[in-house]
């Protein structure tokens, strides 16, 4: 992070963004050119190394995706169905090896064999109608999954009309804010994007902290392969997440509002948008909203393919254009975020739940769920399930019901459940039953809620590979800025690999020693996040493993 | 008293220091190891080997930190070596050791590696993972003259990424790729050479390994001693720490606790120090017989020098005999030559290089607040809301006040304004920059002392107080010709309106000025004006405010202060007045002389009028930097004895008579006063080159030869002289001086003063004095037919006459003068870019090649002067400040046409 850089980035503002230009520039040939690079940093009074550093970090804006025209999703979901050896190969039939790619997770982990072409996504049967879709205009793009909650029905609640939609927001314009904050502090609803941290503590936070400049940015990089929960809010339920972002604001006194979209998501970005241009119509946005003190802008910057930017300092590194290796804290966002100034970042579900919370008062949100863990989750179910699908429980609700009574139980025998993305626990079959759906009952099991995103791991996929696939990811998406996970990863995989392909033995002890490095020593919870079903796999299948380590 | 525990020990802990910062107070440096921390750095959080353990109740159940970026907080309990973190440390350690060379022995930086100590220090035995993925296989850059790496060595810890930013602010480097591909990066992954860097050596000094190195081998540990001393190259007056072996330099880096340039230099101070064993360096003295130089016994030239000066001065009079001193010699070398000049000779005909620099600001400073030199500190910066600079491009004349004045404009909550014809490198950064042309100085700040006082936002309280004159002042400024000044300056009179706006409503503001103000016709009045617009504003007396002259030459405070001046005295005091005259004459044990003596320029004057016969110059090209070449050229040939005491055949020394083999800043001691008026000890780093002598020693040897008995040149016997006589030099004693030197005023006692005029000025009241706007006789009388303006600027890599710069690798990065040209301009005369152009003045024309730039603009061009085989000067002409006679370096009336003849088939060569 560069104090320097934030400054200058944020001296044109964010309608100027540094990072959206670089996304705009690498439109037409997959990459920007060092010219229009420099060309950039001149523009922006910064080097030419910081554009060109950060052009050369992400998937998509790099030179390597040049001319890249598809991508296969290599996502956990999509490998452990075993549908993209296919995918890539039919593919082959009508484009150039050099023009396919990978995106990591296209959120498609229900019918998986999926792929992205020419700006859409496509999975499932899609691939059987190559013929319509290379080369063509298409609606092969869409998808279907199960959706049903629970004994109540919030965020999946069927989305009226504008006007009726956000009356509760006219409505606490009215009201002194500090008492719609405090409504959300009593709700006690606690952060959808993995950490758990109670939203009113951090709005609050941000409140107290005084600058004329303060940003809410809604965290859509949804980057868990396997997750499609906020998916699901942002195409089917955008106004619950804008709603969320201006009450957001309205507390804490913030002025702007980024979604931070990923670029897997291109159907996301499009819905949402349309949803801003339907709020800006009806005059719910804008200076003096309603007549009132309050103004509001909304921006929505696209991702360029990186799992790190989901971790929010990286994501607000992101944003300014810097290369988003994640910042030391504190300051804390909330204090000192994006351009330096206080910033509030939460996740899609998290925001969506505030509709709600207005509406009813918090403790009608309290009243759901455990002590500790209130309100409803949203689970996504990836295509090993019977019914694939976004599932909205009451927090606390046994993980077996969601299994087997929305998610209509297992196609076929899965050995182990993978929840919470890639630095989730892995749940082996036998402790289902031991879980309830909340933050507490994973923590107290040893693993991770997450943003509850379930994987299954089939019976026959060697659990040393799965292994070797985490190491890999991690190793793929470390931002590289400390020393641990930077380094960890790769020799971790390297060890993974080399025992599942030779005959190589993995020293126990210095295995230990990596993960214990990893868990400890990491900046952020990517490296720091790892070694946690890593050691899940350890322990529970132990028999499977032992053959590729030493003792 | 809050408190925090390390390893169960109670401490006090201070507000907002990170755990690291505690433990380093109480257990030492090295206590904690650290490979991404660096002194001068933000906190990073890269290598994590600084990892503690921390408990909130005694032996409780603790966390592992990072302790670089974690906060103290009261209570905590911190344990630095539990076997778990000792463990993590050498865990993270070997990782890195899994891609990284292993072939110490051979490796430049051996013995002195970061690594290396951290490794040593966790006890790491051997790497226990498999071979895989690495980058050892990264090639070197050897590509300029100066920087080096070899990445292969990287540990990608950023130092070298965040001192190009924090420190430098260049954003030079970065890292490309991410994960474990990361690769540090210079520019779009170029080279050194073909990337933007500056060569100030700052990521190379924060590099823990040899991955970013320079020539030479800075970081390497050869057998050798280090020295403190100051840098030659500018008012800065950076701290150096010179490496040496065996009588030879190795290497320069700078030491983190000075307080000037905290572990910061530029490329001057830090590597342009190999003129010093030049084969070019004069090793004898010579005297010019039938139009050759002979080299002649040191015996022998004295005898010479002291026959001749003895015979004019009997047969012409003192008066017929002038000085030139040196602001790159030190105080004491000064003070000794106006001795000389005033004791010896006994004429005031003493003055330096300040006359084409800086002598309006003395003069201009004087007359308002009565005393010549900055109100404050550079390290007042981090108390000031607003900075406004003026004629100045300090990033590339005074770097490392430069890069600070960077930092500063770059952060938005800041308030920065220049004022300059350029579009300078701070002006890109500025939130107001006033593009005036030329020669307008005075018209702009008088427009913006209007629009102060008619916004009400001039300073009434301190006004009524602390100052005399206002009412007639605000009357003038009252009366100004808006319309008049927004046509002559040629900026939008709103932009200068929010300008002056911005200054007065800043709590505290600050100004800095260069030559752009002083080398002007009205360079002293400008000079009083941004005084006058501090006295307005009240940013007098406190931190954080103040009038800041950006002093060239190092010295050139110093040697004014040291009386080099025709009509002031050692310690500034007035030679015309019979009291002060006592003094002297009691002092020096002789009678001195109480007329005023020749400025520089009426030196030249009468040497062309036969009046003067002899001229000594110390240390100063003035055929190469002084305005007109020709003119004093001629005027050097009609003087009978000319006397160069200086490094290297110089364009002058050509035209001596007597040459004398002087010292370099690395071969004496003594001391050098900072445009802070800080007083900083020069240390003898080696001795001078074989037949060279110690400049003052040269002096004294004359002197005695003279019959005044001098006792031989040395630091502190020099100052325990020189603080008799010079009122603010009363508590400067060598020992005193330490590692940071002493801000004068300095009391007797030793106490030493950081700002001027606190309670009240020298002269009781700051004066608020009057000066309207007037074109310069340069373009009233030539711009009809020369239509353009050229004014002249420095460039970062050379100094001035560029006499030692040049001798060094800095030649290899800027190799020739050019000329900075507007598109448009370049477009009608159907120039360009490196083609070359022709200039010419009402005094001559000289080819230089062309820079098209939007950095100035239409109609105004700009130039470097710091190659002899352009010779700027012969273009610049004869107008001089009218107060301080400064020449008018910054406004000379040209025309331009594109070069025909050789230089048509040099620009395409
Ligand atoms: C490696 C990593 C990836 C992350 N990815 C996401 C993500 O894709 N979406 C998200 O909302 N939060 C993600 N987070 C968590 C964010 O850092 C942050 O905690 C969250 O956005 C805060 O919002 P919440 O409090 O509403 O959960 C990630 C964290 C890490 C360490
Ligand atoms: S743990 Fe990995 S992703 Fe997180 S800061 Fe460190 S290198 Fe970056
Ligand atoms: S030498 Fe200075 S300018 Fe050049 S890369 Fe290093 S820090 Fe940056
Ligand atoms: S070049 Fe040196 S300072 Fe820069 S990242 Fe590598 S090891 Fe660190
Ligand atoms: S800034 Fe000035 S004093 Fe400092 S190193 Fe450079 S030339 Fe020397
Ligand atoms: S010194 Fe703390 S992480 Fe490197």
């Amino acid at each position: 992070m560069s104090k320097n850089l934030s400054e200058l980035s944020g001296r044109k503002g964010i309608e100027e963004s540094l990072f959206d230009k670089m996304g705009q520039l690498a439109q037409e040939r997959g990459t920007p050119s060092v010219e229009e690079l420099d060309q950039l940093a001149d523009e922006f009074l910064i080097g030419k190394a910081n554009t060109f550093g950060t052009a050369t970090f992400y998937d998509f804006l790099k030179p390597e995706n040049q001319g890249k025209r598809a991508y296969v999703c290599n996502g956990t979901a999509c490998v452990c169905a075993g549908t993209q050896d296919k995918v890539t190969k039919q593919l082959e039939k009508h484009l150039q090896p050099s023009e396919i790619g990978h995106m990591t997770c296209l959120g498609r982990c229900h019918e998986n064999a999926a792929f992205n072409y020419n700006g859409k996504n496509f999975s499932g049967k899609a691939l059987e109608n190559l013929d319509q879709i290379i080369g063509k205009e298409t609606e092969l793009n869409s998808d279907t999954y199960h959706v049903k909650s629970g004994a109540n029905e919030i965020l999946t609640n069927p989305f009226s009309e504008v006007d009726q939609y956000y009356a509760p927001f006219i409505d606490a314009l009215t009201k002194d804010s500090k008492s719609v904050l405090e409504e959300i502090k009593i709700s006690n609803v606690r952060g959808r994007g993995g950490a758990g941290f109670p939203m009113g503590l951090k709005l609050e936070f941000c409140r107290n902290t005084e600058n004329a400049t303060k940003f809410i940015i809604c965290n859509a990089d949804e980057g868990d392969p396997g997750a499609y929960s906020d998916r699901y809010l942002l195409e089917q339920r955008p106004h619950s997440v804008l709603f969320g972002m201006l009450i957001a604001g309205y507390v804490t006194h913030a002025s702007y509002g980024i979604l931070y979209i990923r670029a897997e998501y291109p159907e996301s970005i499009q819905i949402v948008q349309d949803a801003i241009d339907a709020l800006k119509e009806k005059g719910l946005i804008g200076r003096n909203i309603q007549g009132t003190e309050f103004s509001f802008e909304f921006k929505i910057i696209q991702a360029q393919g990186s799992y790190i930017c989901g971790e929010e300092t990286a994501l607000i590194n992101s944003i300014e254009g810097q290369r988003p290796e994640v910042r030391v804290r504190p300051p804390f966002p909330a204090q000192q975020g994006l351009f330096n100034k206080p910033t509030i970042v939460n996740n899609v579900e998290t925001l969506a739940a505030l509709h709600h919370i207005i509406s009813n008062g918090g403790s009608a949100w309290k009243a759901i769920g455990t002590e500790r863990s209130s309100g409803t989750k949203l689970v996504s179910l990836d295509s090993f399930f019977n019914k694939p699908g976004i599932y909205e429980v009451d927090m606390g609700t046994p993980l077996a019901t969601v299994f087997n009574e929305f998610g209509g139980g297992f196609k076929s025998e899965v050995k182990a459940v993978q929840i919470g993305g890639p630095l989730g626990g892995l749940v082996p079959a036998h402790k289902i039953d031991a879980l309830t759906l909340d933050f507490e009952s994973f923590a107290n099991e040893g693993f991770l809620l997450g943003h509850a995103s379930v994987v299954c791991v089939p019976q026959d996929f060697p659990i040393i590979q799965f292994i070797e696939h985490l190491f890999d990811f991690a190793s793929y998406e470390s931002c590289g800025k400390c020393f641990p996970c930077r380094l960890g990863t790769k020799r971790g995989q390297e060890m993974a690999s080399q025992a599942m392909n030779s005959d190589y033995k993995i020293d126990r002890e210095l295995f230990h020693d990596l993960l214990t490095t990893l868990e400890e020593g990491s900046l952020c919870a990517h490296g720091g996040g790892i070694p946690l079903p890593v050691r899940n796999a350890l322990e529970y299948f132990d028999d499977e493993l032992k053959q590729y380590f030493n003792s | 008293m809050k408190t925090a525990y390390i390893n169960n020990e109670p401490h006090e802990i201070k507000d907002g220091e990170t755990m690291l910062a505690f433990i380093k107070r109480f257990k030492g440096e090295k206590h904690v190891p650290t490979l991404c921390d660096a002194p001068n750095l933000d906190p990073f959080g890269a290598c994590r080997v600084c990892s503690v353990a921390v408990a909130l109740e005694e032996d409780g159940k603790t966390k592992t930190m990072a302790s670089c970026h974690s906060p103290v907080a009261e209570g905590q309990y911190i344990y630095t070596d539990t076997a778990s973190v000792k463990k993590l440390r050498k865990n993270i350690v070997e990782l890195v050791l899994t891609d990284h060379p292993l072939d110490c022995l051979t490796c430049e930086v051996n013995g002195n590696c970061e690594l290396q100590d951290v490794a040593a220090q966790v006890g790491i035995r051997d790497v226990r993972y498999p071979a895989g993925a690495n980058h050892l296989h990264y090639t070197k850059d050897m590509s300029h003259p100066y920087m080096t790496s070899d990445l292969s060595k990287c540990i990608n810890c950023y130092r070298c990424v965040r001192a190009c930013d924090e420190v430098q602010g260049e954003f030079v480097l970065s890292m490309s790729g991410r994960g474990f591909d990361s690769k540090i990066i210079k520019g779009s992954d170029n080279t050194f050479m073909d990337s933007d860097c500056v060569s100030c050596g700052a990521c190379a000094q924060a590099c823990p390994t040899s991955a970013i190195s320079d020539v030479f081998q800075s970081k390497s540990v050869v057998e050798s001693e280090v020295t403190r001393t100051i840098c030659t190259y500018c008012g800065v007056g950076c701290n150096l720490d010179v490496s040496t072996s065996s009588g030879e330099i190795l290497s320069i880096q700078a030491p983190y606790d000075a307080e000037v340039n905290q572990g910061h230099t530029c490329l001057k101070g830090r590597y342009a120090f190999k003129f010093y064993d030049h084969p070019e360096r004069l090793d004898s003295p010579m005297i010019k017989r039938n139009g050759t130089f002979e080299k002649v016994s040191w015996e022998e030239v004295y005898t010479y020098i002291a026959d001749k000066l003895g015979t004019f001065k009997k047969e012409f009079g003192p008066d017929s005999i002038a000085g030139i001193s040196s602001a790159r010699c030190t105080n004491e070398e000064n003070y000794l030559m106006q001795k000389f000049i005033r004791a010896v000779i006994g004429t005031n005909n003493i003055d330096g290089c300040a006359r084409v620099c800086h002598s309006p600001t003395a003069l201009g400073m004087q007359q308002t607040f009565g005393t010549g030199a900055a109100t404050n500190s550079i390290d007042d910066l981090k108390d000031t809301n607003c900075i406004m600079v003026i004629g100045a491009n300090p990033t590339d004349a005074h770097p490392v006040t430069g890069a600070k004045l960077k930092q500063f404009a770059m952060k938005t909550g800041n308030v920065s304004i220049v004022i300059d014809p350029r579009r300078t490198e701070i002006a890109r950064y500025a939130t107001h920059h006033i593009p005036l042309r030329p020669g307008t100085n005075v018209a702009v700040l008088n427009m913006m002392m209007y629009y102060i006082i008619t916004e009400g936002l001039a300073d009434e309280s301190f006004i009524g107080s602390r100052t005399e004159g206002f009412d007639e002042y605000k009357k003038e400024i009252l009366a100004i010709d808006l319309d008049q000044i927004e046509g002559i300056c040629g900026v939008d009179r709103n932009i200068i309106k929010e300008a002056a706006i911005a200054y007065a409503a800043a709590p505290n503001a600050m100004s800095f000025h260069g030559l752009g103000v002083t080398e002007h016709s009205q360079g002293t009045f400008t000079v009083m004006q941004i005084a006058d617009l501090a006295l307005l504003t009240g940013n007098i007396g406190r931190r954080g405010v103040g009038v800041n002259p950006l002093r060239g030459q190092n010295n050139v405070q110093g040697s004014a202060d040291m009386g080099v001046q025709p009509h002031q005295g050692a310690g500034y005091m007035d030679i015309t007045k019979p009291e002060v005259n006592l003094q002297y004459n009691k002092f020096y044990g002789v009678e001195v002389p109480s007329a005023i003596g020749y400025k520089i320029p009426e030196m030249f004057d009468a040497a062309l009028e036969g009046k003067l016969k002899a001229l000594w110059v110390i240390g100063e090209d003035i055929v190469q930097t002084d305005p007109n070449t020709q003119k004093v050229i001629k005027a050097l040939n009609n003087t009978d004895l000319v006397i160069v005491q200086e490094l290297f055949m110089t364009e002058t020394a050509k035209q001596a008579d007597v040459v004398l083999p002087g010292a370099s800043f690395l071969e004496k001691s003594g001391t050098f006063t900072n445009g802070e008026r800080r007083v900083q000890a020069v240390r003898q780093v080696v001795e001078p080159v074989v037949g060279a002598k110690v400049d003052g020693q040269i002096i004294v040897d004359i002197m005695n030869k003279m019959g005044y008995a001098q006792p031989d040149y040395d630091a502190k016997s020099m100052l325990d002289e020189i603080n008799q006589i010079v009122p603010f030099f009363a508590g400067i004693t060598w020992d005193r001086l330490g590692k940071n030197g002493l801000q004068w005023p300095v009391a007797k006692d030793g106490t030493d003063t950081q700002i001027l005029h606190k309670e009240e000025f020298k002269i009781g009241k700051g004066q608020f004095i009057f000066n309207n706007w007037r074109e310069t006789e340069e373009l009233v009388e030539h711009a009809k037919d020369y239509p353009y303006i050229l004014t002249t600027n420095r460039e970062l890599e050379h100094y001035n006459c560029g006499a030692m710069t040049r001798r060094t690798g800095n030649e290899l990065i800027l190799k020739d003068d050019y000329l900075m040209i507007n598109p448009e301009d370049a477009k009608e005369h159907m120039i360009k870019d490196g083609e070359f152009v022709c200039i010419e003045s009402p005094r001559g024309k000289v080819d230089v090649k062309a820079r098209i730039t939007d950095e100035v603009k239409s109609g105004i061009l700009s130039t470097t002067f710091h190659f002899p085989d352009i010779m700027i000067n012969n273009l610049t002409g004869d107008i001089h400040d009218s107060e301080a006679k400064c020449p008018e370096y910054k406004v000379v009336a040209v025309r331009i046409r594109k070069s025909k003849g050789k230089y048509k088939t040099l620009a395409e060569a």
